[in-house]
Parts: C-alpha cells; sequence; structure tokens
C-alpha cells in the first residue's frame, strides 16, 4: 500500500467512525434524553410513580392557589396540549408567575398528581420591557411563549 | 500482491503489540487485578460512609459503580506510555511500520482489555452490594460495556500529553476528569433509566457514539502527543 | 500574516496600537455600562435583575470566543512551528478561563432571584463548567514542562481537542431540554430581545472584545520580553560559569 493510499483509508476509516457516532446520536435524540418531561410525555411514556424525576411546562393560566395554611400550593402544568396538577410547599422563585416557564423537582403520584420538593422558575428567551409587553397584548401581537422554551423548539 | 500482505502486516504488527502489552501487563504483577481490587474496595467504603440505608445505597448506587470505576481506570492510565517512554521502546515502536496513530490505538486497547473489560465484569457484583434493582443489571453491564473504552480512549490523550510533565499523574486526573464527565452522566443515567422504566437505549446509544467518535480523535491527538514527547 | 509573525515588527505595531486600543475599550466600558445599568429598561418578567445579563451574555461569548482564539492560535503554533503563535495561545488562557469564570459567577447571581438555585446541572451549565476546567487543564499541562516548547506543543494538542466542547455549548439548550434559556440574540428568525435592551449588550459584547484583544496584546508583549530577558540572562549566566570555572565567585542559583 503507497503511502496516499494508506491515508486515504485512514481518513475514510475515520470519517465513517464520526459518521456512525453521529447516526447513534441522532437515533437517540428522537427518544427522550432530557433534563425535565413534559405533562404530555407523562401521558405517552411510561414515566414511573414515586420516583424523583423533574416535569417541565407553563404554569396555566388562573391554576395557582394556596391552600388554608398559606405555604401549600396548588398549580397546573400544561404543555398545551395536556396538564399536571402540581403541590408544592415552601419558597417559589421571583419569576414563578401564571404562564410564565416552570420546571418541578419531585415524584409522581399514582393519582396522576405531582408532589413537587422543589420549583425553579423556567425563564424563556424574551426579553422587553413592561410597557413592550402591554402594548404587544394590547395590539394583538402577542406570541404566548412557547411551552417549556427550547423543548418545543426541538418538535 | 504487495497490498495484501502489507495490510496483513499491519494488523498483525498492531495485535502483535497488543499481545505484548498484555503479556507485561500480566507479567508485572495483573494490573486487572489491582484495578478490579481498586474498584471493589472503594465501592465497600461507601455503605460506611453514607450510611447502610438499603433504599439511600439503591438510589446512589449507580453513581457510586460509575464514578469509582472511573477513578479505577484513571489510576492506571499514567503507565500507559509511561514505561515505554522511559526505557525507550515507545521510540522504537514510533519508527516501525505500523503508524503511531494505530499503535495509541493497540495500546488503548491493551489497556481496556486489562481495566475496563474486567470493571464490566465486576459491576454487576457490586450492584448486587449496593441494592440496585435488578432490572437496572444489563444497563449496567452493558453501559460500562460501551463506556470504559471511551475511558481508556480519553484518558490515553492525557496519558501522551502528560508524558515527561512534573507531577504528571495529578495532572493527567486534572486534565481527563472533566472529559469523563459525559461518560458518568450518560452511565448513571442509564442505569437510573433501565430502572425507573423510561429504558436505557437512548444513553447507550450516545455512549457509543462516544466510543466511536473518541476513536479518531485519540489517534490523531495521541499519536501527535507522542510524537511531540519523542522530539 | 507573515508580516506580522516577525516579533520585533509585531513589538513596534503593537507599541503603536495599543494606546488606542486602551482609551477605545474604557470609553465602551463606561458608555456600555451606563447604558446596561441606568438607560435600559427594567425587563417585563425580571424586573431590575436583568442587568445582570449584559455582564453575563458578553462573558458568555467572550468565553467561547477566546477559547476559539486559543484553539486557532494553537493550531498556528503546531502547524508553522511560529513562537509568536505558541506565545499568543498560552496569554489567552488565562483570559479566557477569566470570563469563563465571570460568566458563571454572574449567572449564578442571576439564577438564585430568578430561577431560585444558584445552580443546575443542566447540560449548557454544566458543559460551561468543563470548559472552565479545559482552560486551566491547559494552564496547568503548559506550566508543567522544564521545556517550554514542549508544553507549548502539549497545551496546543490538548486545546485542539477541547473545540470539541464548542458546539456542545452553543446548542446544548436546543438539544437539550435545560433549564438554561435558549439563544435570544443570534438565533433563526432574528433577535427576541427589544431594541434598548439589545442596544447595551451589543456595547458591552463589543467592550469585552477589545478589552481582550488589548489585554491580550499587553500579555503578548511582557510574554516576549520577559523570553528576551530570559535568554539574555541565561547568555549573562553562561559567562557567569566561565568566569567560575576560571576561579572566580561561585555562580549561585541559575534563573529557572
Amino acid at each position: 500500500m503507497t503511502r496516499k493510499r494508506r491515508r486515504l483509508t485512514a481518513v475514510l476509516a475515520g470519517l465513517a467512525t464520526l459518521g456512525l457516532a453521529t447516526f447513534l446520536v441522532l437515533t437517540a435524540f428522537s427518544d427522550n434524553l432530557v433534563f425535565f418531561y413534559s405533562p404530555s410525555d407523562l401521558k405517552t411514556k411510561h414515566v414511573p410513580f414515586e420516583r424523583q424525576l423533574r416535569i417541565g411546562g407553563l404554569v396555566e393560566e388562573h391554576s395557582v392557589k394556596r391552600e388554608a395554611d398559606g405555604k401549600t400550593i396548588d398549580f397546573r402544568v400544561t404543555d398545551g396540549s395536556n396538564t399536571v396538577a402540581v403541590t408544592f410547599t415552601g419558597g417559589l422563585p421571583d419569576l414563578f408567575r401564571e404562564g410564565q416557564g416552570v420546571v418541578a423537582e419531585g415524584v409522581l403520584r399514582r393519582d396522576g398528581s405531582f408532589l413537587a420538593s422543589n420549583v425553579l422558575a423556567k425563564h424563556d428567551e424574551k426579553y422587553m420591557p413592561p410597557e413592550v409587553a402591554d402594548a404587544l397584548k394590547r395590539s394583538g401581537h402577542w406570541q404566548e411563549t412557547s411551552a417549556s422554551g427550547n423543548a418545543e423548539a426541538r418538535k | 500482491m504487495a497490498f495484501a500482505t502489507q495490510s496483513v502486516s499491519l494488523g498483525r504488527s498492531f495485535l502483535l503489540l497488543v499481545y505484548r502489552d498484555l503479556r507485561l501487563a500480566m507479567r508485572q504483577g495483573g494490573d486487572a487485578a489491582m484495578v478490579v481490587a481498586f474498584f471493589v474496595l472503594t465501592v465497600i467504603l461507601f455503605p460506611f460512609g453514607v450510611g447502610p440505608e438499603p433504599a439511600l445505597l439503591a438510589r446512589i448506587g449507580s453513581g457510586i459503580v460509575w464514578v469509582t470505576a472511573l477513578l479505577a481506570a484513571l489510576l492506571s492510565l499514567d503507565r500507559l506510555f509511561l514505561a515505554d517512554y522511559e526505557d525507550g521502546s515507545l521510540e522504537a515502536l514510533a519508527l516501525q511500520p505500523l503508524p503511531l496513530e494505530l499503535v495509541v490505538l493497540a495500546k488503548c486497547l491493551a489497556h481496556w482489555l486489562v481495566t475496563g473489560l474486567p470493571l464490566a465484569v465486576t459491576a454487576p457484583l457490586l450492584g448486587l452490594l449496593l441494592g440496585i434493582a435488578p432490572a437496572g443489571y444489563g444497563a449496567l453491564v452493558l453501559g460500562m460495556a460501551l463506556g470504559t473504552p471511551s475511558l481508556s480512549l480519553i484518558g490515553a490523550i492525557g496519558a501522551a500529553l502528560t508524558l515527561g510533565a512534573r507531577r504528571g499523574g495529578v495532572l493527567l486526573s486534572l486534565l481527563v476528569l472533566p472529559l469523563y464527565v459525559p461518560v458518568l452522566i450518560l452511565g448513571a443515567a442509564a442505569v437510573e433509566g433501565a430502572v425507573s422504566g423510561l429504558g436505557a437505549t437512548p444513553h447507550l446509544l450516545v455512549l457509543a457514539a462516544i466510543a466511536l467518535a473518541a476513536l479518531p480523535m485519540t489517534a490523531l491527538a495521541g499519536a501527535a502527543a507522542i510524537r511531540q514527547a519523542l522530539e | 500574516m507573515n508580516r506580522f509573525a516577525n516579533p520585533t515588527r509585531f513589538m513596534r505595531i503593537s507599541a503603536a496600537v495599543l494606546p488606542a486600543i486602551g482609551w477605545l475599550t474604557a470609553l465602551l466600558l463606561v458608555v456600555g455600562l451606563v447604558l446596561a445599568l441606568f438607560v435600559a429598561p427594567p425587563d417585563y418578567q425580571q424586573g431590575e435583575s436583568v442587568r445582570i445579563m449584559f455582564i453575563h451574555v458578553p462573558a458568555a461569548w467572550m468565553a467561547l470566543f477566546v477559547y476559539a482564539n486559543l484553539a486557532l492560535a494553537s493550531a498556528a503554533g503546531l502547524i508553522w512551528r511560529h513562537p509568536l503563535a505558541e506565545i499568543a495561545a498560552q496569554e489567552a488562557a488565562p483570559l479566557g478561563a477569566a470570563f469563563t469564570l465571570v460568566c458563571l459567577v454572574t449567572g449564578s447571581l442571576w439564577g438564585q432571584p430568578m430561577w431560585g438555585t444558584w445552580w443546575v446541572w443542566d447540560a449548557r451549565l454544566t458543559s460551561v463548567l468543563v470548559m472552565f476546567f479545559l482552560y486551566l487543564g491547559y494552564i496547568a499541562l503548559v506550566h508543567a514542562f522544564d521545556d517550554p516548547t514542549r508544553g507549548a506543543r502539549a497545551g496546543a494538542i490538548l486545546a485542539m481537542v477541547g473545540v470539541v466542547n464548542l458546539p456542545i455549548i452553543k446548542f446544548s439548550v436546543d438539544w437539550w431540554n435545560t433549564l438554561h434559556q435558549p439563544a435570544s440574540v443570534f438565533r433563526l428568525g432574528g433577535p427576541t430581545i427589544v431594541l434598548s435592551m439589545l442596544l447595551p449588550l451589543l456595547v458591552m459584547a463589543i467592550a469585552f472584545t477589545i478589552l481582550f484583544f488589548w489585554l491580550w496584546l499587553v500579555r503578548i508583549r511582557s510574554a516576549i520580553v520577559a523570553r528576551k530577558l530570559r535568554s539574555l540572562r541565561l547568555a549573562g549566566a553562561d559567562d557567569f560559569a566561565q568566569l567560575d570555572a576560571s576561579g572566580g565567585k561561585p555562580a549561585g542559583s541559575y534563573p529557572s
């Protein structure tokens, strides 16, 4: 084998392994390699009960209710097609509000509700002053934040 | 046919090199046994450290096994090229017809056979000690089998880069451990996925992909590092 | 390219432009900070905390940009064996590590009030942390050899291997569900940030870029001077050693 030929074989072999690696990664990405699950995932995939996991989505409008003890909060997380009820006791981050993205850590209970031990606010990629947000809403140009931000972009 | 004979002789010298390294490892008192002993002993320390509560151990078991496997693989890395570098045989290896890129891969294969493979075989036993749910064993062994080659390959780059460096061993872990993070995340997540019923396949696929991508990268970077070390 | 690669000419040209770049950096930083801290409006969701972004985002961009420069200089040093490229690569690394640290710390300060946590192990944060360790590993590797050329070459190979991490950092927010928000500026379909916030952000980004180039030039210049000094000293030590051999005073410790 000449030197040139050998080099060509080496390059082809290297490219072939890289190609195969890319193919495997792409196959895996179509599946569930995630930081959190969406409410739809909870329905369609067999997400186990009573195990620590994260769910993410938007806090449904008008769903946040404080219980009588003043510390426990009930709300629903939605991704547009499915919702899940969440119960949480503790301090909420500043960005937590209705219509905003949220990631909750906790366990899925057998009745399908989610008991959160920790709630993180997920920020979206929009930055604007309040006046602009109001104006957009008034003029009807407001685009609702995509559920759980980047998760939507992949679909 | 010159073409065929030479490619045969390339394959032959590759295997010969692997065989040589394996024999050296056996001769020098069983690297494999030492690595496995370290692996088992360190894992056994955890129940003493965090307490023997079965539920807790079962939950963090896959992480313990993987972190310890990482350290065990790291432990034997600094000698991957160092012995050959110090006694001059690395120079001889660089001069023979087998390209240095393949020399590096041959040494990685030998390293994997004496560390990664025994680790993967021992892992289910340790899973048993830590009480990992039986559903996770397949993912643990498969994940180890697919992940430990990456440990050898990525580690080889670090080992080649630190040849002749001061405090080579500590430096090697500083270079290599951050690069091991993806393997650790995916390996532990595969077990978790299998136990929880979500499936381990995507994690295993990406582990395999990392190993494949590391092959050409290690061959190139490792050979370049050895060349500049021999200059 | 080669015209600038001559160290003497590099020293002359860089000495000429350095003051101008320094003043430009200062001006842009002042303008950028005033715009970011006083002129830009508070965000409709984040309120005043959004101002952290004007430091955080440029620092994050710089962390990636400096790494790209480090890798390019490393490649040039390996291919053309040019000492100036080797020096440039080595002198970029501490700057990159500093920008990465600023990015991590400001991100953490923003995350506590906004997300409700200082740190999460999502793909974006983890991959940036790995890059921080890559910078540290590079710096440690470069200085681990008695022969500085070997350190430079080993570091260059490591720097080029680490390039794999750059696309992972950039696209981590698109490939995985991360807590970190996706890109607001460099995205398909245009920025999702209003002009009154985008403008200060861009001014700060340009200021950080020029700040980096200014610091980089200063560092390269002092490294060249240090090398010259060392070779002069070594030459002097040779004279001293001859003196020593001919019965003079003991040579004492040689500069390392």
